[in-house]
């Protein structure tokens, strides 16, 4: 599957709604999601105390980033880790792909990390002579098939249980012939187990980077970091500057908050506190031990005014919970990171020009806002990338046209009114049983779904009715 | 040639986050003082264990289901220990072999009758580990890399067991970050602080959770009251 890009939105959201099954399999792991996490909010009372605390330490590491960052700085090198920097993307894949090549590494293994997706590290190695090889199960299954990401937590939940038969009998050198999901987990247990052992190089994420200690951090169900970073001679961690945390005891809160809002488990099974390379007589470990700090649009968003997104803890909480996202699911977004935080984040990683439409794409029911762990304002930021859109002139010109005419509308009532009458009357012609299937200028609306009948009149008239009715009760 | 590009990276990302917070200097003491400032706050965000020792409550919390694959049991000695394991063997219907982790207390056991260093690359092994720590909040146990620690023998075998000294079971996540802050000042920081709780487990493919992903399978912890 090629990737779509996100100046594309409006077609891959046609190409995504055509899709017949892509709903129906989204919300089974969206809405199981949402159920979960309910379940975990409720059974921790002390979760709006604990969100209080976690949004702090956030802020608190964003507000002292330089701080952190050179304290995080001093003491990696001091555990023995080699620490780099890159202000781009490119600058981090190259940097990666240029420690491989220098041990000579013809095979890596990945486990999950977001950031690695979005600094390109997957093309990057694809494009070279080393094999890459994903060990996260999601990750595994979307490289057999050539996907990329659809979810932050659940990559491959676009995926059903068919496609991953196919795809482990055609890739697998053992593959099972049953459709069970324990045979087919099976199977890439099976296949995994000699690449972890014989890899080159592992390649990880971090949760968080601890200042204090210069460490970083991995959290997984499958315990595939572990194997990935263990076996090999030379580890690699990319992370985001904004993955700081002051310590150990202040990535714990984070932690409550993460696994609750992620899968709705109190925690997860494996966490990691990775310390620099393997020490003197250690049984087992890397020998070398890299970080690559990576800021790629962080830095903007402190500077654009937008360091409340900094504290994202990529829980994907916000996309289960996202009515956009439910209907379109991950590939519609056309980047890494979809759903509400991806309409944010999109827009500093790449650019507004290409990413506005996706910041229009939302309801602003505010739920992404109610469900983030942070208490991030995602629709106070997506209004403000709206503004900053509308202020560059990025929307289309008829949109602009009726934007604006709206604006002289609303300044003058008596037109308004006028106006909205004559709309009511105008949307009556087109309505059949309640609801409108086609009416012109609408055809973005109808195209997808019908629109709802509107009252006889407007609702300034049935106002001023009601009110007259009150005035008359009174008096009477 | 990285060098250079990563010197020069690594100032102007000093130099952004310092244009765009012009106004915000504090030393280093200031900064500190705030930061744990917000750790008291640990105290009241936290969830609320199943019982106020801390043994019984891991031992509640995996017996009430919450910690995935995971089954426990209390020995009050550790020359018990190699019985426990027969009964685990027993159970799950394997045959007597295992990986022990190569330290003292283990070491001094009797373990007649079972093969106690086999191969854990293979698949369907049997490995057991000395935890440093264990932690009732998150039924956890903690493994440290060491000479005598292979980090691979909590994750290869498709069977763990787990042994915790009664006197390591800590109540939450924070008394453990206590403990590392001051391993940390010591210099002493191991490569690896595992904290694990349960079995490898995916739910990647429709949802279903499916156990034993690339690691464990099943998790047996052993508490040892008196080591
Ligand atoms: S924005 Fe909030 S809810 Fe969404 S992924 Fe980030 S932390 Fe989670």
């Amino acid at each position: 599957m090629q990737a779509n890009k996100p100046e594309n939105f409006t077609q891959n959201v046609t190409d995504a709604l055509a899709q017949p099954d892509l709903k129906m399999i989204i919300r089974r792991t969206t809405d199981k999601a949402e159920a979960k996490r309910t379940d975990a909010i409720a059974n921790f009372p002390e979760f709006e105390k604990a969100r209080a605390q976690g949004q702090k330490v956030k802020d608190h590491t964003i507000k002292h980033m330089d701080h952190y960052l050179a304290e995080f700085e001093k003491n990696a090198l001091a555990q023995g880790t080699i620490v780099h920097w890159a202000s781009t993307a490119e600058e981090a894949s190259k940097i990666v792909l240029d420690i491989c090549r220098e041990h000579k590494a013809k095979k890596v293994t990945r486990s999950k990390s977001m950031l690695g997706e979005e600094i390109g590290l997957t093309h990057a190695f694809d494009n070279s002579d080393i094999e890459r090889i994903e060990t996260d199960l999601a990750e595994h299954i979307i490289q057999l098939a050539g996907d990329p990401p659809s979810h932050i937590i659940w990559p491959a939940m676009h995926r059903s249980r068919e496609d991953v038969v196919k795809l482990f009998r055609e890739f697998h050198s053992d593959p099972t012939y049953s459709e069970e999901i324990t045979d087919l987990v099976r199977s890439a247990r099976r296949d995994l187990r000699t690449k972890f052992l014989t890899s080159d190089i592992g390649i990880s994420g971090s949760n968080f980077l601890l200042a204090d200690s210069g460490s970083s951090c991995t959290v997984t169900n499958e315990g595939n970091a572990e194997l990935t970073i263990t076996p090999p001679k030379v580890h690699i961690v990319t992370a985001g500057i904004e993955k700081l945390v002051p310590s150990m005891a202040h990535a714990i809160p984070l932690l409550r908050l993460l696994t609750r809002s992620a899968t709705g488990a109190d925690i997860t099974q494996y966490i990691t506190f990775h310390n620099g390379p393997k020490r003197k007589n250690d049984a087992d470990g890397p020998e070398e031990c890299h970080i690559v700090l990576v800021d790629n649009g962080r830095t903007k968003m402190l500077a654009e005014g937008m360091e409340e997104m900094l504290r994202c803890i990529r829980c994907g909480a916000c996309m289960n919970h996202c009515v956009v996202y439910k209907h379109i699911g991950g590939h519609a977004y056309g980047s890494v990171y979809p759903g509400p935080m991806g309409s944010v984040l999109t827009p500093h990683l790449q650019s507004l020009e290409v990413a506005n439409k996706q910041t229009h794409a939302c309801t602003m029911n505010g739920r992404c806002e109610d469900v983030c762990p942070v208490n991030i304002p995602l629709p106070k930021l997506l209004r403000s990338l709206r503004a900053q859109s509308w202020q560059k002139k990025y929307e289309p010109l008829t949109n602009r046209f009726f934007v604006k005419f709206f604006g002289q509308l609303a300044k003058r009532p008596q037109l308004f009114q006028l106006f909205s009458s004559c709309g009511v009357i105008f949307m009556k012609i087109f309505s059949r049983n309640g609801w409108i299937k086609f009416m012109p200028f609408t055809s973005g609306w109808t195209k997808n779904r019908d629109l709802i009948e509107p009252e006889t009149t407007t609702f300034m008239h049935q106002y001023k009715k009601l009110k007259n009715l009150k005035v008359m009760e009174r008096k009477l | 040639m990285n060098k250079h590009i990563s010197d020069m990276s690594r100032e102007k990302i000093f130099n952004a986050i310092k244009s765009a917070k012009p106004t915000i200097t504090a030393d280093a003491k200031t900064i500190e003082d705030e930061a744990l400032e917000l750790l008291k706050e640990s105290e009241f965000a936290r969830p609320q264990l199943m019982s106020e020792d801390a043994t019984e409550a891991l031992m509640l919390r995996i017996d009430a289901g919450l910690v995935i694959g995971t089954t426990c049991e209390k020995i009050s000695t550790l020359d018990m220990l190699p019985h426990s394991v027969k009964q685990f063997f027993d159970r799950n219907s394997l045959p007597a072999e295992l990986k022990v982790q190569s330290v003292e207390p283990l070491n001094k056991l009797n373990w007649q009758g079972i093969t106690t260093d086999i191969d854990i690359v293979n698949d369907n092994t049997v490995g057991l580990c000395w935890a440093e720590y264990g932690v009732a909040e998150t039924g956890s146990f903690v493994a440290h890399s060491s000479p005598e620690m292979p980090i691979l023998l909590n994750f290869l075998p498709l069977y763990l067991i787990a042994i915790i000294p009664k006197s390591k079971i800590l109540h939450y996540m924070d008394d453990y970050a206590l403990i590392a802050n001051e391993i940390a000042k010591k210099k002493q920081t191991p490569r690896n602080m595992c904290l694990i709780s349960g079995v490898s487990g995916t739910t990647d493919i429709e949802g279903v959770l499916v156990k034993g992903a690339h690691g464990p399978e099943v998790l047996h912890i052993i508490i040892v009251e008196d080591e």
